[in-house]
């Protein structure tokens, strides 16, 4: 009988866990929808307060008002570009950096792995850096948005312990068929390290598409990224919506700023499916070797 | 050519004129030409910017170089000790911080060990991979969809107070009472099913022959969880803790500045706002540096501390 009435309390506790875990899924993906429904409603229904969880009055309006805005396209533009070209300078610079730097019998390497776990704890503070970088004259130029970034000391130590681990007979393999060093990286240990080197890709390019502070205290207004374009809109609305009166411009506002929400954020939605088990692979990777 | 056979990284007496260093280098002189971009990458913006800080004990002028002109010792750091304006900064953030480690980080374990009881293989994996899809969303869209759920006018929270309780709308992300809440709970949003991760992993690495010997001892659910998994992920969890304390004063910055309002400021302004306004906004770099310093210093030393208590206490630490 004591049998009978612990499987029983363990079902309602399955049962309860199960709802949790339903609400948990809920949370996560209903704000989502929400600014998908408003995005595609008509003014009049966001005004009335009909929107929930599907359009009210479907119409496109929002997207084809954003779509003919010049500073949406272009804004977008510079996002696409600061990630493509973030994405890949980081990923050569940091591939070389691990490859030179999983060798341990190169001089220098232990001072030089020292500097890069130091720099992880204590890095140099907001005006430094600005100043930094305006001094370099790098302010108002996109490599301000790149090169900062292209060294990441936790993606760095995740490739040099990934490196560390590729078989030493296969590089002994790769000299005797008279591949140099720069051969083995490329044709040895690039391919063997594409799936750490696809999470930190990953990881880099989410970065990057959803960076918007360095472009505003970097970049001219033509440079913005389109974070920062609906940073802007976000700011403005709320200067409009406080305003008396203003109920129709703000509702109209608000589908607009639905509508950028879901493009600016729809490249990593649709990704994401497909990217995730790279990114739990990729956690776990570092701490494979520590 | 009679280095052909050599096995990377062993020193082996090959007979030739030159010094085993300059051997040294005629062999390997191509990984380091692979360092010096990075490296020059680092040195140029993870350490320049740190000897930077120097600027906080120097009077900096325009256009006369980011290390400032002339000494003026500690003059910085007096004022910001002397400026209500900092400590109230101060207090905010470290409010803020408190309260945000208070709720978000206890709640990654509860929802990892109730994750972990989920049976059914396919649901736990769906669970796990909606719930750490806000992680990967910019700052800037979470506010933004913040401020339209809430948003005083036509807003989901504001309309379900007004229809069902008769309440007048409450402009959420205006009045500071609720600036606190918000945060925190947008951070929980954010990051509990990306911190959830690290929980599970260190379930799933528990030796699953522990849970079979409760089973024979009759431990039930809770008696398993209680005496089995939360021991056995202790020391993941001490980890932790460091961590989130050390970080005590390091903020979510960018969502800070993105929530900040004048009418929030009493308690929306923290330290790193604080750097941000007077440094970037009002040009006053060196009392800024000071600032970041400070917070830099004591965040150091908040890691290191706790990380001595920690080993002392619990023989867990990072480093």
């Amino acid at each position: 009988m004591g049998k009978q009435r612990r499987l029983h309390s363990m079902t309602i506790v399955d049962l309860l866990i199960h709802l949790v875990m339903i609400l948990v899924i809920l949370i996560c993906i209903v704000p989502f929808l929400y600014m998908l429904a408003l995005s595609l409603s008509s003014p009049s229904a966001i005004i009335n307060s009909k929107v929930t969880f599907y359009p009210v009055g479907l119409n496109f309006d929002a997207y084809i008002q954003i779509f003919t805005y010049p500073n949406f396209f272009k804004a977008y533009g510079n996002t696409i570009f600061y990630t493509v070209a973030g994405t890949l300078i980081a990923l050569f610079t940091t591939t070389v950096f691990a490859y030179a730097m999983s060798k341990r019998f190169l001089y220098g390497h232990k001072l030089i792995m020292k500097l890069i776990v130091f720099s992880m704890f204590f890095s140099g503070g907001l005006i430094p850096t600005y100043l930094l970088i305006s001094n370099l004259h790098l302010t108002g130029t996109v490599w301000a948005m790149l090169l900062p970034f292209a060294i990441n000391q936790f993606n760095l130590i995740i490739l040099i312990n990934f490196i560390r681990a590729v078989p030493a007979e296969l590089e002994e393999a790769a000299i005797i068929d008279g591949l140099d060093y720069f051969g083995i990286l490329l044709r040895v240990i690039v391919p063997l390290s594409t799936p750490a080197l696809a999470t930190i890709g990953l990881f880099t390019a989410v970065f990057f598409w959803n960076d918007w502070f360095n472009g505003l205290i970097y970049l001219n207004t033509n440079q913005y990224p389109v974070m920062l374009f609906l940073r802007n809109i976000v700011n403005g609305t709320t200067m409009v919506g406080d305003g008396a009166g203003a109920a129709d411009k703000s509702t109209i506002a608000m589908s607009i700023k639905s509508a950028v929400i879901i493009t600016s954020t729809l490249p990593i939605i649709i990704l994401y499916p497909l990217l995730q088990r790279f990114f739990v692979s990729g956690l776990t990777l570092g701490s494979i070797k520590g | 050519m009679t280095e052909m056979s050599v096995r990377p990284g062993v020193e082996t007496a090959v007979a030739t004129s030159h010094s085993p260093r300059l051997r040294h280098f005629r062999r390997y002189w191509q990984l380091y030409v692979m360092m010096l971009i990075p490296l020059i990458l680092l040195l140029l913006f993870k350490y320049a910017p740190l000897f930077g800080n120097i600027l906080a004990f120097r009077r900096f002028r325009p256009g006369m170089g980011p290390f400032g002109t002339d000494w003026v010792g500690f003059a910085y750091f007096e004022r910001f000790l002397s400026d209500p304006a900092f400590w109230r900064a101060f207090n905010n953030t470290l409010v803020l911080s408190f309260g945000n480690i208070l709720i978000n980080f206890p709640i990654p374990i509860i929802f990892a060990l109730m994750l972990s009881e989920v049976r059914n293989v396919k649901f736990r994996k769906l669970v796990q991979t909606i719930s750490y899809m806000p992680r990967f969303i910019s700052t800037v869209v979470v506010i933004a969809i913040l401020s339209e759920i809430l948003s005083p006018s036509s807003g989901l929270i504001n309309r379900f107070l007004v229809d069902v309780f008769g309440m007048s709308p409450i402009y959420f992300m205006n009045e500071q009472q609720y600036f606190r809440p918000i945060y925190i709970l947008s951070e929980t949003w954010q990051f509990t099913g990306w911190t959830a991760i690290i929980y599970l992993a260190a379930i799933t690495g528990i030796n699953r022959e522990l849970f079979e010997a409760a089973d024979i001892d009759g431990a039930g659910r809770f008696q398993k969880i209680r005496y089995v998994t939360i021991p056995s992920i202790m020391s993941t969890i001490m980890v932790m803790l460091i961590l989130n304390v050390g970080s005590l004063l390091s903020l979510g910055f960018e969502k800070v500045l993105l929530m900040y309002t004048p009418s929030n400021a009493m308690v929306s302004d923290i330290i790193d706002t604080l750097v941000y306004r007077t440094g970037l906004m009002n040009q006053n770099y060196s009392y800024a540096t000071a600032i970041g310093l400070f917070s830099g210093v004591v965040g150091v030393i908040l890691v290191s501390g706790t990380n001595w208590f920690s080993k002392k206490v619990s023989g867990e630490s990072i480093y």
